[in-house]
């Protein structure tokens, strides 16, 4: 048997050690304060399935549920595609190609909750401003402050933030198409839709799979966009989970309570994660 | 020998700093003192130097943070607990106290001179009749008004409820803007609530409400419809702007009135220096006799059971409740003092004397809703809604699986 090299252990031990202690065990310990009813301090007692079973009473829990999806499905949807088209763009033989790619990669870069200020200074004064110059009823209002309306706010905020990223995930999946591929399509008298539609497409399908996974991940734990724009309102119309489990959890003193929400969560992201890799998988092709 | 010189100096030197140091380390206690009031750091920032000044012996520092009472929950969770806190009186003093973590001032002499309306109500937050903090100083919830505005319609303060609603259809039918309502933040909501609520909910609500022997669907009624009522005095879109928006338009004199507690002030002046404003409680009911202002524990002063200088900690309280002190810092923050006989003289809020006096102060009945149920968004979908049958059902279904958990 061949001996491997101590190297390999040096480099991933640490790392192990580093995330059990730090990720595994608070995560084991969340599990094991979920059958009890610690207020996040003091004595607690052991509480077996209850917080569980009143979890599957609560609506306010399950309008939180049906927000989240909501805006992670919308979100993923615009951000996957706005990011496959401005990545087309970006790809092809333009001219100030480099300063586009920066700009559209800065976003990405600033902290969420100071973007969220600004964009709460846009939404209360400049829109409304704009709405009621150019005469349209429903903009000449905050939409941040009506119930239908604010969750869309918290769409474009996390549109324009995180776009930045799944550009450069679509830009290196395109460069690793062969030209040669294209030239042979083009002899063929393929158009561009057609090239789009036969290669391009299904050769940085693995980049879309991974573009969808991480978005909708990313989007089903949105938290500071929420926080900065709405704080979950108006009434609960944004309350997404995590910032249910915040607020309650830590501010409403059910620390146990939501512990088990997060657990309830946690198997949920873990549930739609695999799903949606074991479905996009099917589709990669490799030529 | 010659070039060795300087290095012994230097080591000399540095024996010297370091031995010192050992020396004054030896003597001197360190305490932290943790508050939950922005407004309040450089107020405590010079009352501690002036306790260090006298008490050369003890270093308090001062800890301020945003979102203090997350953070404390959190640190209470690692049970690193701060020597001394200054706290709100809410709901989650009342869960902190019970868990055991505040000394226990039952004998303490300053007790005494505590004014005894604020004593009980922190003792209504949390279970048995024992002291787990000292009332320091005490809020009021309040509307704001415009003196130079009122007097240009020839307004008074209205004293029924009635006369408050005419008062805001006066200046409506005169162009102006009654109330500037800032209810994108949940929390602005509940000043107006608080005030309706104090009046309107009868005896002992929380205490039956616990016992199942009442309900907001029996008892709120009137609460819900007269917050609702509010909203047709209130400027355009009152769901699109905040506070700190809030606090700016009316120092700009966009509203007549503005309703937010005595805490609001000093942002308004500082907005806007040369507003003449005043401050009158919310007149919630239609007999003026009866009408009471609420007025709730602004910051309670406690320390933790297992702090390492018990004598030096309390030695900062008992330097806080002097009246030099209770007087500089409520005339500093513009609240009242929950130590007897030190009284809060500013022009502002000279209307709300009467109320203090006659002793005709409710506590905040949000303060005894349990913090689970986040009664500011509900109030805030049901504003958005108006179904006034649906949102008291919600408050009582609400508050049932809160306490069930």
């Amino acid at each position: 048997m061949k001996k491997t090299s101590s190297v390999f252990y040096w480099m991933t031990i640490p790392a192990f050690i580093l995330f059990f202690a730090f990720h595994t065990l608070p995560a084991l310990q969340g599990i094991f304060y979920s059958f009890t009813n610690y207020i996040g301090f003091g004595d607690y007692s052991f509480v077996g399935f209850k917080n569980y079973i009143n979890l599957l009473n609560d609506g306010r829990a399950f309008d939180a549920y049906i927000f989240t999806f909501k805006f992670a499905i919308v979100t993923t949807i615009i951000v996957n595609i706005l990011s496959l088209l401005v990545a087309l763009g970006l790809n092809s033989k333009i001219r100030f190609k480099n300063t586009f790619r920066a700009v559209y990669f800065v976003p990405y870069m600033l902290s969420i909750l100071v973007v969220g200020y600004i964009f709460n200074h846009i939404f209360t004064f400049i829109i409304p401003q704009l709405g009621s110059q150019l005469g349209i009823g429903i903009l000449s209002k905050n939409i941040l402050g009506n119930m239908d309306l604010a969750w869309i706010g918290v769409v474009i905020l996390a549109v324009w933030n995180s776009s930045g990223f799944n550009i450069l995930l679509y830009l290196s999946g395109l460069q690793t198409v062969p030209d040669e591929l294209y030239e042979v399509a083009k002899i063929d008298g393929a158009d561009k839709w057609n090239q789009f539609k036969h290669i391009t497409f299904p050769l940085i399908a693995p980049f879309l799979t991974i573009n969808i996974v991480i978005s909708m991940r990313g989007f089903l734990m949105v938290f500071d966009h929420i926080m900065a724009l709405t704080q979950g309102g108006p009434g609960q119309a944004t309350e997404s989970i995590t910032l249910l489990i915040y607020n309650g959890g830590f501010m409403g003193g059910e620390f146990a309570y939501q512990t088990a929400n997060a657990v309830v969560f946690l198997f949920v992201v873990l549930a739609i994660s695999f799903f949606q890799l074991k479905i996009l998988q099917k589709r990669e092709v490799d030529y | 020998m010659k070039s060795l010189h300087p290095i012994i100096s230097i080591l000399l030197a540095v024996f010297m700093v370091v031995g010192l140091g050992a020396v004054s380390f030896a003597q001197e206690v360190e305490l932290e003192f943790f508050q939950n009031k922005r407004e309040a750091v450089e107020t405590f920032d010079r009352l501690i130097e002036k306790f260090e000044k006298e008490n050369p012996e003890i270093n308090i520092t001062q800890n301020h943070v945003p979102d203090a009472e997350t953070v404390l929950r959190s640190r209470l969770a690692r049970n690193n607990i701060p020597d001394i806190m200054g706290l709100g009186g809410n709901f989650t003093y009342g869960q902190i106290a019970d868990a055991g973590i505040f000394k226990n001032f039952d004998n303490a002499s300053y007790l005494k001179d505590i004014q005894p309306a604020y004593k009980e109500m922190l003792q209504d937050l949390h279970e048995g009749n024992s002291n787990y903090g000292v009332p320091f100083t005490a809020n009021a919830n309040t509307v704001l008004y415009n003196k130079d505005k009122f007097k240009e319609l020839g307004l008074d303060i209205p004293k029924t409820w009635d006369e408050f609603i005419t008062t805001a259809k006066t200046i409506q039918e005169n162009g102006g803007t009654p109330f500037y309502l800032t209810f994108k933040d949940a929390w602005t909501i509940m000043v107006p609530w608080n005030s309706l609520a104090a009046n309107l909910q009868g005896e002992n609500f929380i205490k039956q409400r616990l016992a199942n022997e009442t309900t907001f669907q029996a008892r709120y009624q009137k609460v819900a419809e007269r917050i609702y009522k509010l909203l047709d005095y209130g400027q355009d879109d009152v769901f699109g702007y905040g506070y700190s928006q809030g606090n700016q338009a009316f120092a700009n004199g966009e509203s007549f009135m503005y309703i937010q507690g005595v805490w609001a002030i000093n942002p308004i002046l500082e907005a806007n220096p040369d507003i003449n404003l005043g401050a009158f409680a919310l007149p919630a009911v239609n007999d003026a006799d009866e009408n009471m202002l609420v007025s709730g524990v602004d910051t309670v002063l406690t320390i933790s059971k297992n702090t390492d200088h018990p004598e030096a900690a309390e030695k900062f309280i008992k330097f806080l409740l002097k009246k030099e002190n209770a007087q500089f810092y409520i005339d500093q923050q513009m609240t009242f003092s929950a130590v007897e006989n030190v009284f809060q003289n500013d022009p502002t809020v000279v209307d709300l004397k009467e109320y203090f006096e006659s002793g005709k102060i409710a506590p905040f009945p949000d303060h005894y809703y349990p913090s689970g149920m986040q009664v500011p968004n509900l109030i805030q979908g049901f504003l958005h809604r108006g179904n006034v049958e649906e949102f008291l059902e919600k408050l009582d279904s609400e508050w049932n699986k809160v306490q069930s958990r």
